[in-house]
């Protein structure tokens, strides 16, 4: 679904990403864990073009992305959450969502094909609320719009940048179990994470990133292992 | 104060009122669409009157035909100044400050133009139906001044019916107000970019075709146009298009009324008093956004 070839990123010419090399099969979810400032969204914004690439490939289903423009990959199937959401927050929620199904509609034949009742249907707190700003929303509602209006654009791949940080744990509850759905409909995705619990249960497999490098790869048993990830946790994001 | 005079000095305020929103009305599209203060509106204006005034009077074609390759003369140069100006600066990380900068030489640079060509003189462009009058309550308003004012009420309300309900005008603010967030979506952020300086470009060329009737096409109109259309934008909150409209109208009237109740030499004083009062009771301008929202 998705392959880096010894991707190298960073912001203007110094480099924070080096040879990193991660696969995310079809229909997988795959979780990339590490400390702050490991390179986790930045690893996100080069995959989804908000940073260029300076060497490696990137490649949806075996073809290259990496030079195309950010615009160009959600049509490709890439979407992502990115960290902070970047929601239009002056606009309704209905315009939010209206604005995203518009340019999924551009994508035809796609394997998932999410409706505007689909998603009000997966969260139903919005059906409500179509007509306020989402800027006056809490951050989990606002966390739900911005999956959403991801899933709006008919995805093969989702990328979800932090999906739990600074969220209530029952609001965490509510994300995980969308995640879960989403897994069941055979979504690939791709998920970064600080809190190892909520990636574990959410994800098939795992990769560790540290000073912008892949150090481990775990396969779903070490990553379903809980002593094993203890042990992480102490020496990676601790 | 005789009645009559009262009238005829708020119709006059309210005809400039139009014209400053006018000006305005463009600063307002381009800065909500592209978050760029264009130091070019009035000289947008200038271009297109130009244009207008080369088609109808010098070489005699029909004046519509004037009218409308002024308005669409006032669009290409939007669309050229996005990209010879602002995409370039844009590729160079410039900040808003910077592209207010490119935009303010690039003003400059029309009324050097204008003025090589066509000197210091100044052009009579005739208007909607030549200078004919009609009677209000006894005073005199101009024929062109009323179109002026049904045209740009009309271009208004099919601004808010683009921004609102088009799929092209959503994803023009959507680009504006979280690039990132947009550009995630699909929207090709430096194409709406591009697209709304030819709409402000277009609403410059308009404002040029309908305001050179009333005050004479001279190379210097330009950068008056814009710092009077900049205030009545600011008054409306710098993002509404009904806002710098309504702030236009404001600033005209309070001129008109400066003008017959102090003197005609105070009227930018008092303007422009009245404009620092307002941004200090409420910074946000009249129809400005509330506060930011959001993270």
């Amino acid at each position: 679904m998705l392959a880096t070839h010894q991707l190298r990123a960073g912001y203007g010419s110094v480099a924070v990403l080096f040879d990193v090399d991660i696969a995310v099969g079809a229909g997988e979810s795959i979780a990339i864990i590490g400390a702050n400032g490991a390179g986790k969204s930045t690893l996100v914004r080069a995959i989804c073009g908000l940073i260029p690439s300076m060497a490696g490939t990137i490649e949806k289903e075996g073809r290259p992305i990496q030079s195309l423009p950010p615009h160009a990959r959600a049509e490709h199937g890439v979407a992502v959450v990115l960290e902070g959401r970047h929601l239009f927050g002056e606009l309704s929620l209905e315009s939010n969502l209206r604005i995203a199904e518009t340019q999924g509609s551009k994508r035809r034949n796609a394997r998932f094909d999410f409706s505007f009742e689909d998603v009000l249907d997966l969260f139903p707190f919005m059906r409500g609320r179509l007509g306020a700003p989402v800027g006056v929303f809490s951050g989990g509602e606002q966390q739900m719009v911005a999956i959403g209006r991801a899933l709006l654009l008919k995805p093969d791949l989702l990328i979800l940048d932090e999906p739990s940080t600074g969220l209530a744990p029952k609001v965490v509850r509510e994300i995980v179990a969308v995640i879960q759905t989403l897994r069941q409909k055979g979504m690939s995705l791709l998920l970064i994470e600080q809190h190892i619990g909520v990636a574990s249960e959410c994800s098939d497999r795992a990769y560790v990133m540290s000073l912008g490098k892949i150090v481990k790869e775990l396969d779903s048993t070490d990553w379903h292992d809980q002593s094993l990830l203890a042990e992480i946790t102490q020496a990676y994001l601790g | 104060m005789t009645l009559t005079l009262l009238v005829q000095s708020v119709l006059a305020g309210l005809t400039n009122g139009f014209v400053y929103g006018l000006i305005g009305l463009g600063i307002a599209v381009v800065f909500r669409g592209a978050r760029i203060i264009n130091a070019m509106q009035g000289d947008l204006a200038l271009i297109g009157s130009v244009v207008a005034y080369l088609i109808a009077v010098s070489l005699g074609l029909p004046m519509i035909l004037g009218f409308l390759l002024g308005v669409v003369a006032g669009g290409v140069t939007g669309f050229l100044v996005d990209r010879l100006m602002i995409r370039p600066t844009a590729k160079r990380r410039g900040t808003e400050d910077s592209f207010l900068l490119v935009t303010l030489g690039g003003a400059f640079a029309v009324s050097a133009t204008v003025l090589l060509y066509f000197g210091r003189d100044s052009y009579v462009l005739p208007g909607i139906g030549g200078n004919a009058m009609v009677d209000v309550f006894d005073a005199a308003m101009r024929v062109h001044a009323i179109w002026l004012i049904v045209i740009s009420t009309g271009v208004v309300l099919a601004l808010r019916w683009f921004y609102a309900k088009t799929a092209i005008g959503q994803a023009m603010l959507a680009a504006s107000i979280d690039p990132e967030g947009a550009l995630t979506l699909g929207i090709n952020v430096g194409w709406m970019r591009t697209m709304t300086l030819a709409l402000g470009g277009l609403v410059g060329g308009l404002a040029g075709v309908l305001v050179a009737p009333l005050i004479n096409i001279q190379y210097e109109m330009g950068l008056l146009l814009t710092l009077k259309g900049f205030a009545a934008a600011i008054l409306g909150g710098l993002t509404s298009p009904f806002g710098a409209i309504f702030g236009g109208v404001i600033l005209g009237l309070v001129e008109a009324l400066a003008v017959v109740t102090i003197s005609s030499g105070y009227k930018d004083v008092v303007a422009m008093t009245l404009l620092i009062a307002i941004m200090i009771a409420m910074p946000q301008g009249l129809f400005g956004r509330r506060g930011r929202l959001g993270g």
